[in-house]
């Protein structure tokens, strides 16, 4: 029934169009394949989400010199039980498709964006097409607070990163010195062995790092 | 179907044939959904550029072989045969552009005379601009020739991924078919030497000065 009152009829188109919105209005049509339902892996189904956020991502492209969008949708940080290792993982709303996908690396980099203060910029290797590409990231959020978060989040654990990579290395220099050690009385009984030393020393250290874990 | 250059994959493709008027937004529209850009610049299709998009769903991984032709009559090439062997199609308008709502028909018929019985999504873009002069209740032509019809904004993404949804479902016979998490693999390890670094925040330096292209945050609360 239309009614002459504009706004009534307003009213009703709205009415319509969102009634209208997932009504099949498509001919019967037979399916050209038969798809069985498949198990659903995310890939995050070992780690635990740090950080869940909604934003929307941007790539810089360098050869037209602008800031171009890659997905709006969640951004998360990442923690893997087992690994310990950090990512941020984006994925584009409705599709789900993979946005951005890269280590939390302590060599790791935040920048605010000199035009908006709820984004930020950074450098990663990205992995988001299972191919490693170098990219520039911008990512904005609704809120000022929301970014901050974000940096924080991301530097903190790109800290917790360096910290763990530094432990690691002493780790691995200490059982190194030890090997040397060892090494300097070994080639006071065969001098020739000096020259090789080094080599064997590099191959104990990682067995001996093995060892001292287990 | 693919080109014979294309490389065939394992999972279930099909050919999507987008047509349309010139300038309403096929190639932005497929581009959004391969690259996530949102292109401004006008730049007319020739012939036609087939691009495949992967979707993930709960009955596995498909792929849409987009057959993204040109609107404008000069640049239409050999429309017969890019409709050929068409499984799917996207009919697109521009509802701020009359003209274009008036050419569906055209389009309609054109593609039907090639591809028989195959779902077409009638897709009515652009909803973003304010001052729209095709208005919902006057789409009706879907009505008549039995198309599914969904507005559009490939600026704004609404309703962005329904015509690609409703046309695997169609395609598969599945109402309850739908998109899902596609796995994020675990990204390898990587050295980065210094020089490398320095060069990257060089990089970051000037990307951080260049301004964004759009401000709006409305999908962000």
């Amino acid at each position: 029934m239309a009614s002459n009152d504009p706004e009534r009829r307003e009213e009703e188109e709205a009415g319509e169009t969102a009634a209208g919105e997932d009504e099949d209005t498509g001919a019967q049509i037979a399916p050209i394949v038969r798809l069985e339902e498949v198990a659903v892996t995310t890939g995050e189904e070992d780690e635990g989400v740090l950080l869940d956020l909604k934003a929307k991502l941007y790539r810089f492209d360098k050869e037209g010199n602008q800031w171009k969008e890659r997905g709006t949708g969640s951004v998360k940080i990442l923690k893997h039980k087992e690994t310990g290792k950090v990512r941020l993982v984006m994925r584009q709303v409705k599709t789900l498709k993979i946005c951005a996908n890269h280590l939390i690396l302590p060599s790791i980099k935040l920048q605010e964006h000199a035009g908006n203060d709820k984004s930020c910029v950074w450098h990663a290797t990205d992995f988001s097409d299972g191919e490693l590409k170098d990219e520039t990231f911008c990512i904005r959020f609704g809120s000022v607070d929301n970014c901050k978060l974000f940096m924080e989040t991301v530097e903190k654990q790109a800290e917790a990163a360096g910290k763990k990579e530094e432990k690691e290395s002493k780790e691995a220099d200490s059982a190194a010195g030890e090997l040397d050690k060892l090494s300097v009385g070994e080639t006071k009984v065969e001098e020739k062995a000096k020259e090789e030393a080094p080599t064997a020393a590099d191959e104990k250290e990682s067995d001996s790092t093995e060892t001292k874990a287990a | 179907m693919a080109l014979p250059n294309q490389q065939q994959v394992d999972y279930p493709s099909f050919k999507l044939v987008i047509v349309g008027d010139g300038g309403t937004g096929k190639t932005t529209f497929v581009k959004r959904h391969l690259t996530g850009e949102f292109e401004k610049k006008y730049e007319p299709t020739i012939g036609v550029e087939v691009h495949p998009l992967d979707f993930h769903t709960n009955c596995g991984k498909i792929r849409f072989y987009c057959w993204d032709t040109a609107g404008q009559e000069k640049f239409g090439g050999l429309r017969d045969g890019y409709y050929i062997h068409g499984q799917c199609a996207i009919i697109m308008f521009d509802v701020t552009a009359r003209l274009t709502y008036k050419n569906v028909p055209t389009w309609h018929r054109d593609l039907c005379r090639v591809c028989e019985n195959i779902p077409i999504v009638l897709c009515g873009n652009k909803i973003d601009v304010k001052n729209r002069q095709v208005k919902a209740k006057m789409v009706t032509f879907h009505r008549k020739k039995n198309l599914q019809y969904y507005e559009i904004s490939a600026k704004s993404n609404y309703n962005f991924e329904k015509p690609f949804l409703y046309l695997a479902r169609k395609l598969a016979g599945d109402q309850n078919l739908h998109f899902v998490e596609s796995p994020a693999l675990a990204p390898p390890e990587v050295q980065i030497d210094l020089a490398q670094q320095q060069l990257h925040e060089q990089e970051l330096a000037a990307a951080a000065a260049q301004p964004l292209p759009d401000d709006d945050d409305e999908s962000l609360d």
